[in-house]
């Protein structure tokens, strides 16, 4: 295994390879320092680049926007106290008091090297786990796929701020989608609804980019012009010099707090379509409990940055695994890599790891370089980062959905994926506007062909349907999905009778 | 009626209607379940979790004492910015005509008229700098990424019916 990761890395650090990775990752961390971009945004965007790219480079690329995009948020989460993704909100919470108290530089660079290690650590967990997860996923018959996807959307749908029923029809709705065209097994056409188009089926990637893409964009148009402050005077004169040996100290000397939120962001990570915002406040929430001082929090304190950023990247890892190991995308992102493993011919799911090992291991590669590469962006960037997020929006949501189109189009150069793209925008935003959850539907999406080819390989293999439930996995994984479904009913009532009103602003798309 | 009630009839609407088409599904001799068999569980339980949602609407809607909907009214409330709407609605009209200009006019010309229609429907220029920035934008987008992607990458985008550019 660290012979293939060696070679890896040695092939990562080709001029091939760190051109496209480091091209990435500076996009990830302009993407996530731009509040109202987020991480899903700049990989959708990235998404058609990566065409005309080899595999490895292309997810090199894709997995360069990731790590930047998680670490990205914090420069303006710390100097403006706006986070520029969901995930640096908690980094917000003592960034900026610190920063206001005169300590930019510490501040920010706290962030920094806590996403660092953080993501190191995920990387550790990404390299050492996917290998026996997906060995174990090896021995899974259809039975046991069945009941991991149902699992994975199930807890997706539990799991969404706001309501469970909405969380559950939006899941339904993204299985939908997947039975209009034809019927995965026998090809044959069903529920076209008369239009050409859908004869083939509906491929995902247009959903997903057409649902994220409108989703915020337009989201951020219905705010325009609507007397927003906007960000004109913005201090580029800080000083952000530190002793970096100081700052490392300050995160290494706090190991237990390092190690715990880096495992709450890979635990995280790990469950589908939960999301980096997640993990970063309850490793915030996680890191106020076990501190001696949790008064403190929220006044610019060390540990809070500390506990943000690490579990923050180490989620990156997280998400990672579920991909390579299950092909369940962790969330949006790992989603977009999903289709690009797609578009260059590239089955993931459990063999991913066994038949392209020089590519799986690629990924490591990348992944590691690309902590390196962000930390040297944004050693060199920070400042210019302040005077990037004045772009108007006005100027770069008509680009952004430019490339989109190219992205949809791209795919088998037909304009219906076009089209569809559109018709899926629609929609998107009308279950933003309704409070309906994207995590749940775009899993659905992903999932209901898988979901639907493994349940009729089980029912020809064998009809009896009590195996589902019999088989020891597969009946585990369905009583969990039931678990799962509970906890969230009983949670969401919980949170009824505290008269606690769900979040539904800043959603982690 | 609510916001929640009506997005759980529509959705409900349409999954019996999909379901009902469902039946005229063949079965195939080759599979012991035919075409239909998934996406009838599918509909049927997105039909059954809509009719949840419209239902727990009414029966939360119930339990909620007469007064509460009169204090959240009343509540103080912080004065946020309408959403606009109508630029919305604009903004998916000039996406809209975009796309099916795409085929006719070609990628350079659509995507020129596109960036250049909607970066001054979001923001008006007020002077002669703001128009140029606008038309170098366009310019500069439809340009570039039809050089990026069509030149470098060889990534084929589409080529005018009308225009053959």
């Amino acid at each position: 295994m660290f012979d293939l990761l060696a070679t890896a890395l040695v092939n990562i650090a080709q001029f091939k390879y760190l051109v496209p990775l480091f091209c990435g990752t500076l996009a990830g961390v302009i993407g996530g320092a731009l509040p109202g971009v987020t991480i899903t945004m700049t990989i959708i965007v990235v998404l058609p680049f990566t065409f005309g790219l080899d595999p490895l480079q292309g997810l090199a690329t894709m997995t360069g926007v990731y790590v930047g995009g998680s670490a990205g948020g914090l420069v303006t989460a710390v100097l403006l106290g706006l986070p520029g993704t969901p995930s640096a909100i908690a980094t917000t919470f003592d960034g900026y008091p610190m920063a206001k108290k005169g300590e930019p530089g510490r501040a920010i660079w706290l962030g920094v090297w806590a996403s660092f290690f953080g993501g190191l650590l995920g990387g550790a967990f990404l390299i050492l786990a996917t290998g026996p997860l997906a060995r174990i996923a090896l021995e899974f018959g259809p039975w046991e796929f069945f009941s991991l996807f149902i699992f994975a959307l199930s807890m997706v749908a539990g799991l969404v701020e706001g309501s469970l029923a909405k969380g559950l029809v939006a899941g339904a709705l993204g299985l939908i989608v997947t039975i209009l065209g034809n019927d995965p097994v026998m090809g044959q056409k069903r529920l076209t609804l008369g239009i050409p188009a859908l004869e083939g089926g509906i491929d995902f990637l247009p959903v997903l980019i057409g649902v994220f893409a409108f989703a915020q964009t337009m989201t951020e148009v219905e705010r325009m012009g609507g007397g927003r402050k906007a960000l004109a005077a913005v201090e580029t004169g800080v000083k952000l010099t530190v002793s970096h040996l100081k700052v490392i100290w300050e995160i290494v000397s706090r190991p237990v707090l390092l190690l715990w939120c880096s495992f709450i962001g890979v635990l995280i990570g790990v469950l589908p379509a939960i999301g980096g915002s997640a993990a970063s406040m309850f490793a915030y929430d996680q890191a106020k409990k076990i501190s001696r001082r949790p008064q403190l929090f929220g006044s610019g304190v060390p540990e809070g940055i500390i506990a943000s950023e690490s579990s923050n990247n180490a989620n990156v890892g997280g998400s990672l695994v579920t991909i390579m190991a299950f092909g369940i995308p962790g969330d949006a992102v790992t989603a977009v890599m999903l289709g690009a493993l797609t578009i260059h011919g590239i089955q993931s799911g459990p063999l991913f790891i066994q038949q392209n090992a020089q590519l799986a291991y690629g990924i490591f590669a990348a992944y590691l370089l690309a902590h390196v590469l962000m930390v040297i962006i944004l050693g060199l960037l920070a400042r210019v980062m302040l005077r990037i997020v004045s772009v108007p929006k006005a100027a770069l949501f008509p680009v952004v959905l430019v490339l989109c189109v190219i992205g949809a189009y791209a795919l088998n150069n037909t304009m219906s994926n076009v089209y569809i793209l559109l018709a899926f925008g629609v929609l998107g935003y009308a279950m933003v506007k309704f409070g309906f959850p994207l995590a749940p539907f775009i899993l659905g999406v992903i999932l209901g062909d898988q979901i639907e080819i493994n349940m009729i390989r089980a029912v020809m293999t064998d009809p009896d349907p009590w195996l589902f439930l019999t088989r020891p996995i597969s009946g585990g994984l369905l009583i969990a999905s039931v678990l799962s479904v509970a906890f969230a009913v009983w949670q969401h009532r919980r949170q009824q009778k505290k008269g606690v009103k769900p979040v539904e602003d800043d959603a982690d798309f | 009626m609510s916001r929640d009630a009506i997005a759980g009839l529509v959705v409900f609407a349409a999954s019996v209607v999909l379901f009902a088409l469902t039946l005229d599904l063949k079965d195939s001799p080759l599979v012991p379940v035919g075409p239909g068999f998934y996406p009838r569980i599918v509909l049927g339980l997105t039909a059954l979790l809509s009719l949840g949602l419209v239902v727990g609407e009414f029966l939360g809607r119930r339990r909620r004492p007469p007064d509460a909907g009169l204090r959240d009214v009343e509540a103080p409330v912080a004065p946020a910015a309408r959403p606009n709407y109508l630029l919305v609605a604009l903004s998916f009209g000039v996406f809209g005509l975009y796309c099916a200009a795409l085929p006719a006019l070609g990628f350079r010309i659509a995507t020129f008229a596109y960036v250049f229609g909607s970066s001054v429907l979001l923001s008006r220029p007020r002077s002669a700098k703001g128009w140029a920035g606008a038309l170098v934008l366009a310019l500069a987008t439809s340009f570039l990424t039809w050089l990026i992607f069509e030149r470098e990458l060889s990534v084929l985008l589409p080529r005018g019916r009308w225009t053959d550019f």
